[in-house]
Parts: C-alpha cells; sequence; structure tokens
C-alpha cells in the first residue's frame, strides 16, 4: 500500500542532502516511490556541486554534513535562489538549532527520528507550497504598506532602510495575511495552509515566522503595528 | 562563548585579584616601613628597650610568606577551575556527538520498519532493508560499547588480562581483523619491519588500540585509503608507528586530539561520526602497558602519523610489568576460586 497516492507533484526533482548512507537509501527509496526523482549528495561539496548543475524543487537537508554543515550550505542557497523550499533533517533537538536553521534560510525542520507519513507529508506540502505561491505571484506582484515593499515575484524588499530578500516561506506567510487583512488567521490555520501539515506541530514554528517578519516590517519589533497578536486567538495584519 | 566578552571572565577576575593582592602588599610594605621609621626614632627617644630586634623583620618576612602562599593557592584554583570549564564545555559537545550517534541509526532503523509496514517491498529489497538495519543495529552497539568501556576503564577494569607475547605476531593478528571488520582491501594497510621482542599486553585492550587507530584513519582520509603500519624494537622499547595518508592535524588538534571528548572539526573534515571517546581511550590503555602515545602531522593534507612506544619485557619498566602480571595472576585465581 503506498503512503500517498502519486499526483500533480510526481516527477518533482528533489536533492537530498545526507552523509548517513543507510537513511539516505531508505528515504531515497520512499521518496522514488512518492513519484519524486532524487539526486542524493553525500556531503556538503557535493551537494553545493549538485546544486550548481541542475534544476530542483525543494531540499532535504541535514545539518551534521561533511565540509559544510547544513546551516552553511542553506545559506549558500539562499544567496543564490530565494524560491526554493528547503527542509531541515536532524538529529539536533534544540530549539536553538531549530531557530538557527530557520534564519539560514530552511523553510521547514523535521528532527530524527521521525515518522515515514510526517516526512512525505511535509515533503509534500512544500511542493504543494511552491506551486501555490508560483499561482498568486501571478495575481498579485508587488505590495506596499508604510515604509514596505515586498516584491512577491522576487521576494526582494525595501523597508525604508535596507533592501533584503525573504525565503519563500516567509513571503508566503506574509502573503497568507495581507490576503486576510484585517482578519484574525490561527497559529493552527497558517500551520495548516501555508505549511499545509495537519499534524500536532509545534506552534512556535509560527511564532518563530512572525518575529521575523517583525524584524524585517515593523518600525518597533516590539510594539508591532502591522503583524498584530491577537491573545490566544492567533495574528492578525493591519496596514490602516 | 558570549561570557567571554563580559568582566565576568575568569581570567578578568583572575587578573584583578592578583593585582588587589599585590597592591594591598605594597600597603602594607609602605605602611609597615614608614611606621617602623616612626616608631623607632620615637622609641628610641622615649625608652630604646620598646625596640625588640629581630621580631618585626620577622613578621614581615612571615607575612610575605603567608602572602605567597594565598597567591600560589589562588592560582591553583584558578587553574584547576579553567579546566574544569573546558571539561564542561566538551562534555557539552560530547553530548551533542552522543545524540547524533544514537539518533541517526535509529531513525534509519525507524525508517525501514515504517517503509516496510506501510509498503509492499519485495523480497531481495526487505533483505537489503534488514542488512542495513543490522548495519545500525551494530552501530548502535558500538556506541554503546565503546561508552561502557569508558566507565570500565575508569573503573580500572578494562585492561586486567596482561600476558607475555611476542609483538610482531599480534599486530599481524590485529591488522588481518581490522581489515575484515571495517571491510578494507588486503593491500589497504602494510606492514613494514619486524619486532620479535616481547611485551607485557592485554590483548583485547590493544586490539580497541588497534581498531580506533585504523578506524580514524579512514575516516579522515577522503577518497581511497591506505596505511602503513611500520614496526621495530629497539633496545628497551617497542615503537609502532601507524602512518596515513588523510587530512592530517593542525598544532592545535595535535596537542589536544587525546583529550577526553575532544573532536576535530573544520571544512577539511570529511566526517561527523565520533564521540571524542576513542583516543583518549587508546591513550589510557597505552598508559596503563607503562606505553606512551604521540601523534606527528606535517599539516593539512599531509596526513598523520600516531607513534606508540611500549616497554619490552624484562628491559624496561620490570617492577611495573611484574606488577600487571601478578594482578593478572591474583584475578585469575580469584575467578577460579569462585567459579
Amino acid at each position: 500500500m503506498p503512503v500517498h497516492n502519486k499526483d500533480s507533484f510526481s516527477g518533482a526533482k528533489i536533492l537530498l542532502v545526507e552523509d548517513e548512507e543507510t537513511m539516505a537509501i531508505g528515504l531515497k527509496y520512499n521518496l522514488s516511490e512518492e513519484g519524486y526523482s532524487i539526486s542524493w549528495a553525500k556531503d556538503g561539496k557535493q551537494a553545493l556541486e549538485l546544486f550548481k548543475s541542475k534544476e530542483f524543487d525543494m531540499i532535504i537537508l541535514d545539518i551534521m554534513l561533511p565540509y559544510y554543515d547544513g546551516f552553511e550550505i542553506a545559506e549558500k542557497i539562499r544567496e543564490k535562489s530565494s524560491q526554493i523550499p528547503i527542509l531541515m533533517l536532524t538529529a539536533r533537538t534544540e530549539v536553538k538549532d531549530k531557530i538557527k536553521g530557520l534564519e539560514m534560510g530552511g523553510d521547514d525542520y523535521l528532527t530524527k527520528p521521525f515518522h515515514l507519513e510526517e516526512l512525505l507529508l511535509r515533503v509534500k506540502g512544500m511542493l504543494k507550497r511552491k506551486a501555490w505561491y508560483h499561482n498568486f505571484t501571478n495575481t498579485l506582484a508587488v505590495y506596499s504598506f508604510g515604509a514596505n515593499e515586498v516584491n512577491f515575484e522576487n521576494l526582494i524588499c525595501r523597508n525604508g532602510k535596507k533592501v533584503f530578500r525573504l525565503t519563500p516561506q516567509e513571503a508566503m506567510v506574509l502573503r497568507y495575511l495581507i490576503e486576510r487583512k484585517r482578519k484574525i488567521v490561527s497559529r493552527e490555520e497558517l500551520l495548516k495552509n501555508v505549511w499545509h501539515v495537519n499534524l500536532d506541530m509545534e506552534t512556535r514554528t509560527v511564532d518563530n515566522f512572525m518575529v521575523r517578519l517583525r524584524k524585517y516590517f515593523e518600525p518597533d519589533p516590539a510594539k508591532p503595528k502591522y503583524i498584530i497578536s491577537i491573545r490566544s486567538a492567533g495574528y492578525m495584519f493591519s496596514d490602516d | 562563548m558570549r561570557w567571554r566578552l563580559n568582566f565576568f571572565h575568569p581570567i578578568f577576575i583572575f587578573i584583578l585579584a592578583q593585582l588587589a593582592w599585590l597592591s594591598l602588599m605594597g600597603l602594607w610594605i609602605y605602611w609597615f616601613v614608614s611606621n617602623y621609621i616612626i616608631f623607632k626614632q620615637v622609641g628610641e627617644n622615649l625608652s630604646p628597650q620598646i625596640i625588640s630586634k629581630g621580631t618585626n623583620t620577622l613578621a614581615l618576612i612571615g607575612g610575605l610568606i603567608l602572602l605567597v602562599i594565598i597567591l600560589g593557592g589562588m592560582y591553583l584554583i584558578f587553574i584547576f577551575l579553567n579546566k574544569q570549564i573546558n571539561v564542561t564545555r566538551l562534555y557539552d559537545n560530547f553530548i551533542a556527538a552522543i545524540t547524533h550517534e544514537l539518533k541517526s541509526p535509529l531513525a534509519s532503523i525507524q525508517l525501514y520498519l515504517e517503509t516496510m509496514i506501510t509498503r509492499e517491498v519485495n523480497r531481495s529489497r526487505q533483505r537489503e532493508f534488514i542488512n542495513l538495519m543490522l548495519h545500525d543495529v551494530n552501530r548502535l552497539q558500538n556506541l554503546i560499547n565503546s561508552i561502557l568501556k569508558l566507565s570500565r576503564f575508569q573503573k580500572k577494569l578494562i585492561a586486567d588480562k596482561y600476558a607475555i607475547y611476542i609483538v610482531e605476531d599480534i599486530v599481524h593478528d590485529f591488522v588481518a581483523k581490522a581489515i575484515d571488520k571495517f571491510r578494507l582491501s588486503d593491500k589497504s594497510i602494510k606492514i613494514e619491519g619486524n619486532a620479535p621482542c616481547h611485551c607485557v599486553v592485554d590483548r583485547d585492550a590493544l586490539n580497541i588500540v588497534f581498531n580506533n587507530l585504523i578506524d580514524n584513519a579512514k575516516k579522515f582520509t577522503p577518497g581511497s585509503f591506505n596505511m602503513i603500519i611500520q614496526i621495530e624494537c629497539d633496545s628497551k622499547k617497542f615503537i609502532i608507528n601507524f602512518i596515513d595518508h588523510g587530512i592530517g592535524l593542525s598544532v592545535k588538534d595535535q596537542k589536544k586530539i587525546f583529550q577526553k571528548f575532544y573532536r576535530i572539526s573544520g571544512k577539511d573534515v570529511p566526517s561527523v561520526r565520533g564521540t571524542g571517546l576513542g583516543l583518549h581511550l587508546v591513550k589510557e590503555i597505552i598508559k596503563s602497558h607503562g606505553g606512551k602515545i604521540r601523534v606527528y602531522s606535517d599539516g593539512k593534507n599531509k596526513g598523520s602519523t600516531f607513534t606508540i612506544e611500549l616497554p619490552i619485557y624484562k628491559k624496561a619498566k620490570k617492577r611495573y610489568h611484574n606488577r600487571l602480571l601478578k594482578l593478572t595472576t591474583k584475578k585469575e585465581e580469584s575467578e577460579d576460586a569462585s567459579t
């Protein structure tokens, strides 16, 4: 019995960066069974070489790797491509590692040991998001609020002081909030519709993204006026 | 390492405390000398008998000695604390490494089990997956064993079966076993030289040393692995060199590599596996044999040479060897008695 039906993401090209050979063989088998096309890199150097030479739809990235660790790889990949989704997969469980992973450009984080089904759901969710994002940039490419300007196509932003680039996940969270302007969006809703996971994932992941978005766009992140917390309900975007 | 930046850094506090002590001593000497002169002048005018000869100089010298003792004590406490801080920091690394080493094989086993439950896997694939799981189980077992070995070693239990061997024979035996264990090609390890001398050795413990050094050399050699093992006996000791062509060691790493929990890291390191226990255990085993171990490397990408020296039986450390053999006999006798 296959875990999931093959769907429109069948054939999606995934770069798997994993130095543990036994783990990589198992992952490759399962992802191939789902219909994805897998390239395996067993260390940081190989990962960067493969990323340069081929086009990928997403990356599954281990953190403890020879030569370059996962954080460095995520950072280097983000310099070249802001859109490719990165799923970090690691034995490290400390919150500071998760935050670092997300800060360095990872879009999602899964700790070892994990459930196969959860991994496959997340991979599918990330590919779905990528497609969904691709669709909605056609309808609203640039959005301005206050001194901020966000280009959802190339993810380049201006906040009046500097020009910077969002990660695709950050852009999607922001986009979701903007589309529901002045409406409360719960953490669970964000997890379900932006992360595309319907599991008991920590809602702290959502909070980490909000902290980052506020740092980018709020004149005073401690007193947010655009991305507002609604106590025990969630978040709300407002540019009034 | 934010603590390095603030004023509570132990070195800063230590220097400040030393300065305070030295200033206090200076002030005290100044006060003592100036008051002594006044006191002497007044005393001589009023009553010459109250000036006792010798007592004040004794108090001054005694005071100085006590202060030096206090300063020395502070210095020793500082060194000790600094060592403790370093051990704690390395211990944190160890916990992170152990977490990684335990969770990686566990995650892989879970992945294969879940795969076989949720998918219809054909028989040949099933066999492949089971073999991979066994490989991971083996890895977990080795890790647990190395932790247990270390704790046994701390209780002086690991090397306790000493006997006299011709070292050349055991070297050939250990290398053959390692080639099999680490799935190396027969030509990857070359033994050079002869060593027909006798040493007092715990065979199992020395085997751990060989396995660790060979496995490390393999882990830290990118590309094809090959190693030369040179053996020789001089007048008093048996010398063995493990020469690899791996990534080499910086001077800093050469100094610290045998410390408990220490691991090398950086851009050139081709493997992230390990716990930082192996070489520490190696050093302790060699020490318990009355020998020495050191490492030399010309630097980056120039390989490393680990050199072990063991005293030859009846030519060096005679009393130590006799003690080891006596202890082994005693242990065997007590074991026989209990069975």
